[in-house]
């Protein structure tokens, strides 16, 4: 077996282990978040925290949200949708 | 005998929380210096976070990080590579940063950024980065005393910062982190009395 196979398959199995770790963090995020003040802020805030609760990446969300990262953190508490680290 | 400074350097994300918590000021009796890069205090906004940065710049303990030329070039190439790879979340600069830096210094990394801690795990030359959350900075904070350890109650610091800041850690983590609290704390106290 090749180096470069062994390589490959452990890098499959890593990334394999962080997608089953997020899915559970997807879960909770749709669980807790407060879809009632998600659905009531603007189309562009709407859709970044929607983003977020499926992505979990805080850093593409803030930018489609069109605010810097601190303001999404805030406006993620606000939403109770919670950072799953 | 002398013993080697603890030093970080934190990302963002880790600042945005940390400033949240209530017992935030314990970082500096876990971690002699705490640097962060000019491309993370340029993301610091709210008044809040400002007010403790600048105070502990002001004291010594927080240290500003200039990065290099080269430093750059090495977190773009990392966060290119971070872009190809489907499933993972990106890095983008100021973590970015943080891994090269702490791998190239041997600096602990701070940081919430699930992109920056799965880099640590899946690109092979940073997986020697030491990369702790908010859960290693309290659990350490506890096993060496800095927070006192209720063992009625052995996951109240975990809580307390899970309240403040809206920011979970993950169950099995948590989990385990509680364990060592009550095997190497509340064990120890029971065989005492």
């Amino acid at each position: 077996m090749s180096r470069k196979y062994v390589d490959k398959e452990e890098l499959e199995h890593r990334i394999r282990r962080w997608a089953e770790l997020e899915e559970e963090a997807r879960r909770i995020r749709r669980e807790m978040a407060d879809w009632e003040f998600i659905e009531k802020q603007e189309p562009r805030i709407k859709e970044a925290l929607k983003y977020y609760i499926e992505k979990g990446d805080i850093r593409r969300a803030s930018m489609l949200a069109g605010v810097d990262l601190e303001a999404f953190r805030d406006l993620l508490r606000k939403a109770r949708i919670p950072v799953i680290v | 005998m002398s013993v080697s400074p603890r030093i970080a350097i934190a990302d963002t994300c880790f600042i945005i929380d940390w400033a949240r918590y209530r017992n935030r000021e314990i970082i500096f009796r876990v971690f002699d210096i705490v640097f962060i890069p000019e491309a993370v205090l340029r993301e610091i906004k709210s008044g809040t976070t400002i007010t403790w940065v600048a105070r502990w710049l002001a004291s010594g303990k927080l240290s500003l990080y200039t990065e290099s030329d080269d430093e750059v070039e090495e977190s773009r190439s990392l966060i290119i590579r971070s872009r190809r790879i489907s499933h993972m979340i990106p890095v983008d600069l100021p973590e970015a940063l943080c891994i090269v830096i702490g791998r190239r210094k041997g600096y602990t990394v701070l940081t919430e950024n699930k992109g920056a801690i799965m880099a640590t795990d899946i690109f092979d030359e940073y997986r020697g980065v030491i990369v702790w959350r908010a859960l290693e900075i309290l659990l350490t904070a506890q096993l060496e005393g800095v927070l006192s350890v209720e063992c009625s109650d052995s996951s109240k610091v975990f809580k307390e910062y899970e309240e403040d800041t809206l920011h979970i850690f993950p169950r099995r983590d948590l989990i385990e982190a509680v364990s060592r609290i009550e095997q190497e704390i509340c064990r120890q106290r029971g065989a005492r009395t």
